[in-house]
């Protein structure tokens, strides 16, 4: 489960500060799709980069399981990132030295796992790549190159995965494909699921859509797709101008 | 840990080709060291094997005047135990030495010894002949095949020594611990002792080393050398054993290696600096992947540590690399090298190996660990965000930022730093086996890196309005020397250091050189005549009076004498005796004394007064009256009316000081004596002259007047200072060439640089060359860019050599050489040239992929 408190992000600038984020409380339950929207320059990315830890908050908690992660070291967070939390990103960045299955090798080998190289296999098989597994990214299609960044993202086998625009540098058609992907990958495996998107399709097939302007929530939205049984209700609550 | 060793084996599978120039440069530095050294180390090894027979006996005894009877007793007196075990004579002269009845007279350096010499050591002779003192007896000789060419005889025939003939009885090939290559006043002849004695040259004055060869049991050799040198060190005397020479040779040695391996190390740090540039670039090309690695959970210290290791790893395969160059570099010594350093084997030595593969790992890990710790600020963030993550801009300079940018300094990096610098210091203190040297090297090379980095800094801004011209190209090729990432100041350093090393040696040679021939030309004397006897005075100058060159100023004839400082009462000083006079360093050497009542034209007098005028002292005066110069003034605080003792070959004399003289030493054809007395007394003491002749230039006349001189006065010697000039020529081109080896191997460096930083920064120009050419620019538009930018970035570099290289050659000739300075504006305009169309061919070579690439492919890679 994700757990937003009062987190705010604000950096310096020219004379005064600007605030990216306003304070924002957010429970994600475990096994959501979660689609976050908004135009550019709301925020989308800020909020994403500090539930991976790669950014810190002005102010507020954020809990990953229980674990408060505003509190942990740079090292802490790379262990934490590394068996807990996958993240796709727009621009795929894949090592371009390493071949494709190298970079889905990568993350086991800095967690320690000792069956890398059959796991690599079978997520590159996953995602349909086991004929292009020793190629190098600038050998393989943008489509291919995101299937590989999915693939590395899921490597250890993390319950929470985080998509930043996975579909915005790709064509429809290939776009469709890696949704379907992620979504699968959601129900198989029972994975948390954050993604950032310009697509209404795509927020419109996820469990809970937050809308973002100007660093606030204007809008949450949650879509009852699944049987209940299975899937945890989705719980947003967004606040403003708290504090 | 396995993470790291794979992730360094896939880093360098991928980007080994960019590391190339990494590992070459450290490899030139490597080699360098491990070649010099081990050079140096086999020279050595041969030489202390050969310490006893280069004396050919355990100790020597030696003076350089004929044995004082009172002296030679008592050295007798302490020869008489049993460690002594045998003894022989020997005495070492220069003299001129002639074919019977033929045109040509040659300076030799002749040695006659008794029939015991050498106790160690071979002298080996041509066709296999043993060697035995028998073909000496009765006027037999033994000489270099050198000199029978230059006389046109062949052994069998006769030699004229002191006038007298001698048979050559056979050809000297090799005499122990004597090399080709030192410099010598002629080549050797051997010769009987007695006949020597009875040959007349040794007549009073003469110059000759008067020895006593001992063989000793081992145990006695170092008592018996410390007693003798205690004992008779103040009567010049002087002994020393094999082992003081193995002890000297040694010392001599270890610091030539020490020397050379700091040149060596310059090499590396020159090396180190390209290691640096490629390191920091390649970092900034990795920030990527870098922030990707974090990204995915891998912690700062295990991307340092592949990164380390990489660079541990390419450090390895440079040095070993650099042991491999200098292996081939010993065996294309030639032989004939070789054999002037003494004839050995040149190999690699262990040591040499050791020293060089640590000191490549240490400057490979010390120069990249600074650009290395940057990792550590690589924040996975910015893969969150678009643009370039390798490309940091820096905000204009304002105060109000002043603050950001002190707290925005890294601190483990400045301390890195630091530690860095603090490690090449002890890394040069190391090499040069002295800390004070270290420092002044590391000190020393600082400077001149923050000189060229400034003046480069200073050029660039100069060619800063070029930016503005509508000329397309060259706008851009200005713009290109400020590329954000740019290896404008890198390259400027290392090409403009090789540049500076190689023009200045030059500019010093071409001074020296242009000095050497100066002085001959202004019509001095250029024949030097010595041991003249006062008896033979008036007729050596009639005999030269017909034969000097027309219209040359007459030879003027020197008296000389040789004596001691014994003591000084002074006002500042106070040496009661001998050794007193010996604390005080060089003043207790012998000094060459004349006497005379007039001044030379290049001495002034600074203090006191001078003689001039006032005729001869009377011989019975109780002092004598001396002119002193003014460094003996300066450096043992001596002056006016302070009262000089001297032993004037044996005789003790008083002297006051009455005038202190300053000598125009670059003027000294005349002859330069730091100590004159005044006519009187001393004319009366027993004494030789020297003749300062203008010889005729016709080398046939010149010979010709060498022969009638010996013939007429056998025991007079005459040196051609054409000769002299000739074999200092030889020397001052063979030191140019070492050095100008070493410099070439700077400026190879230098380019390695260059390439390399070519190679770093060309995924950027590819990249705007492929956007150029999508906006419409030619081929041709790009050439002219590429070929502007090396164009301008190879003149500033060379600019910077030049100027470096004339302030070089202006202190040296000043402060060291005290000579004429002459800028050699040719030499120093040419080399920059050079150097800018070198930069210039190299740097559009290496980007020839800029103009290759097809702009499609570069931007969709991007």
């Amino acid at each position: 489960m994700i757990e937003l408190r009062g987190v705010t992000k604000s950096v310096p600038s020219g004379t005064g500060t600007l605030t990216i984020l306003h304070p924002l409380d957010l429970i994600i339950r475990h096994g959501t799709v979660a689609a976050v929207t908004g135009p550019s320059g709301s925020g989308k990315s800020t909020l994403l980069g500090l539930v991976a830890g790669l950014d810190a908050p002005t102010a507020g908690t954020i809990l990953i399981d229980g674990i408060d992660i505003t509190s942990l070291g740079e090292d802490a967070l790379a262990g934490l990132r590394g068996t807990r939390i996958g993240f796709v990103f727009q621009f795929f960045h894949l090592l371009p030295s390493l071949t494709a299955y190298e970079n889905v090798l990568v993350p086991m080998e800095i967690a320690g796992a000792r069956d890398g190289a059959t796991r690599a296999s079978a997520l590159l098989a996953e995602v349909g790549l086991t004929d292009r597994s020793h190629h190098y990214p600038s050998q393989l299609s943008g489509g291919e190159q995101q299937r590989v960044a999915i693939a590395r993202a899921l490597a250890n086998d993390p319950p929470l995965l985080l998509a930043d625009e996975p579909t915005g540098n790709l064509d429809t058609a290939t776009g469709h494909t890696i949704i379907e992907l992620l979504l699968n990958i959601n129900r198989s495996r029972n994975t948390t699921l954050v993604l950032v998107t310009h697509d209404p399709e795509l927020a419109a097939r996820a469990d809970i859509s937050i809308a973002l302007r100007d660093g606030r929530v204007v809008e949450t939205r949650t879509v009852s797709r699944k049987p209940a049984d299975d899937v945890a209700a989705a719980d947003v609550e967004a606040k403003e101008g708290v504090g | 840990m396995r993470f790291v060793v794979r992730m360094t084996v896939r880093e360098l599978r991928a980007s080994w080709r960019r590391l190339v120039f990494f590992f070459v440069c450290v490899a030139i530095g490597v080699g360098a060291i491990v070649a010099l050294r081990s050079v140096i180390q086999s020279v050595r090894g041969e030489l202390v094997r050969e310490a006893r027979a280069m004396i050919a006996s355990d100790v020597i005894v030696s003076t350089n005047r004929s044995w004082d009877p009172d002296v030679r007793r008592q050295i007798e007196e302490r020869l008489a135990q049993p460690s002594v075990l045998d003894r022989t004579e020997a005495i070492e002269t220069a003299t001129m030495v002639r074919a019977a009845g033929r045109g040509v007279a040659r300076m030799v350096e002749l040695r006659g010894v008794q029939a015991a010499f050498p106790f160690y050591g071979q002298i080996e002779l041509e066709g296999g002949l043993p060697y035995s003192h028998d073909l000496l007896r009765d006027r037999g000789a033994i000489a270099r095949p050198e000199l029978l060419a230059q006389l046109g005889i062949k052994q069998g025939d006769a030699l004229l020594i002191g006038g007298q003939p001698f048979t050559v009885r056979a050809v000297l090939s090799k005499e122990p611990g004597r090399r080709t290559g030192a410099f010598t006043f002629g080549s050797r002849v051997f010769v009987d002792h007695a006949d020597l004695q009875r040959s007349g040259l040794l007549a009073f004055g003469s110059r000759a080393s008067y020895q006593l060869l001992l063989r000793v049991e081992p145990a006695g050799v170092e008592s018996l050398t410390r007693t003798l040198r205690r004992d008779f060190g103040d009567r010049f005397v002087n002994a020393r054993s094999y082992r003081s020479t193995e002890d000297n040779i040694s010392e001599d040695m270890a610091r030539a290696e020490n020397y050379l391996s700091l040149v060596g190390f310059v090499i590396v740090v020159l090396g180190g600096i390209g290691v640096w540039s490629v390191t920091r670039v390649f970092v900034k090309q990795k920030i990527r992947s870098i922030a990707i690695l974090k990204c995915l959970g891998a912690t700062t210290r295990q991307v340092l540590a592949t990164y380390v290791a990489q660079v541990l790893l390419l450090g390895l395969t440079g040095s070993a690399l650099g042991i491999g160059l200098a292996a081939i570099a010993l065996r294309a010594i030639p032989d004939s090298m070789t054999s002037a350093l003494g004839g050995q084997a040149l190999a690699l030595t262990g040591s040499a190996v050791m020293q060089g593969l640590a000191v490549g790992l240490l400057v490979s890990l010390l120069f990249s660990l600074v650009p290395l710790l940057e990792v550590r600020r690589v924040r996975p963030l910015l893969l969150l965000r678009g643009g370039d993550p390798s490309i940091v801009t820096v905000p204009p300079f304002a105060f109000a930022q002043w603050r950001d940018r002190v707290r925005a300094i890294d601190w483990l990096q400045v301390s890195a730093a630091v530690v860095v610098s603090a490690a090449l210091v002890g890394i040069a203190s190391w090499q040069a086996a002295s800390v004070r040297v270290g420092l002044i090297v590391c000190g020393g090379f600082a400077g001149v890196a923050l000189l060229l980095l400034g003046a480069g800094a200073l050029m660039v801004r100069a060619v800063r309005p070029l930016a503005r011209t509508r000329i397309f190209a060259l706008r851009h090729a200005v713009l290109g020397l400020r590329r954000p990432g740019n290896q404008t100041r890198v390259v400027l350093l290392a090409v403009g250091l090789g540049t500076f090393f190689v023009l200045g040696v030059r500019a010093l040679q071409s001074n020296l050189l242009d000095e050497f021939s100066l002085e001959l030309d202004r019509g001095g004397a250029d024949m030097f005549l010595i041991d003249i006897q006062q008896d033979q005075v008036e007729r050596v100058r009639a005999f030269l009076a017909d034969r000097i060159a027309p219209g040359s100023a007459p030879a003027r004839l020197i008296p000389v004498l040789r004596a001691r400082v014994t003591g000084v009462r002074g006002r500042e000083v106070n040496l009661d005796n001998f050794q007193d006079v010996r604390g005080r360093g060089s003043l207790a050497r012998e000094y060459v004394i004349t006497y005379r009542d007039h001044l030379e034209a290049n001495e002034t007098v600074i203090d006191g007064e001078f003689w001039s005028g006032q005729g001869v002292q009377p011989r019975a005066a109780p002092e004598l009256q001396v002119s002193i110069e003014r460094s003996i003034h300066e450096r043992f605080s001596i002056g006016v009316g302070d009262l000089m003792r001297f032993d004037v070959l044996g005789r003790v004399v008083q002297a006051r000081v009455t005038s202190v003289r300053d000598v125009e030493w670059e003027d000294s054809r005349n002859g330069g004596f730091m100590f004159v007395f005044r006519p009187g007394p001393l004319s009366a003491a027993p004494h030789t002259y020297i003749g300062l002749v203008r010889a005729p230039d016709a080398p046939t006349a010149r010979a010709a007047m060498q022969h009638d001189l010996v013939e007429s006065f056998p025991n007079i010697s005459a040196i051609d200072v054409r000769d002299v000039v000739a074999s200092v020529q030889g020397i001052v081109e063979n030191v140019t060439l070492a050095i100008s080896i070493v410099g070439g191997i700077a400026l190879f460096g230098g380019v390695l640089i260059l390439i390399g930083a070519v190679a770093m920064t060309k995924f950027q120009r590819v990249y705007e060359a492929a956007i150029l050419r999508t906006l419409g620019a030619s081929t041709k538009t790009l050439s002219a860019m590429l070929a502007g930018e090396y164009t301008t970035l190879g003149l500033l570099a060379g600019a910077i050599g030049a100027a470096g290289a004339l302030v070089l050659s202006w202190a040296v000739c000043r402060y060291v050489f005290e000579i004429d300075w002459r800028p050699a504006p040719l030499l120093l305009i040419g080399g920059a040239l050079v150097t800018m169309v070198l930069v210039a061919v190299i740097g559009v070579i290496a980007s020839a992929d800029v103009l290759r690439k097809k702009p499609l492919a570069t931007l969709r890679a991007e």
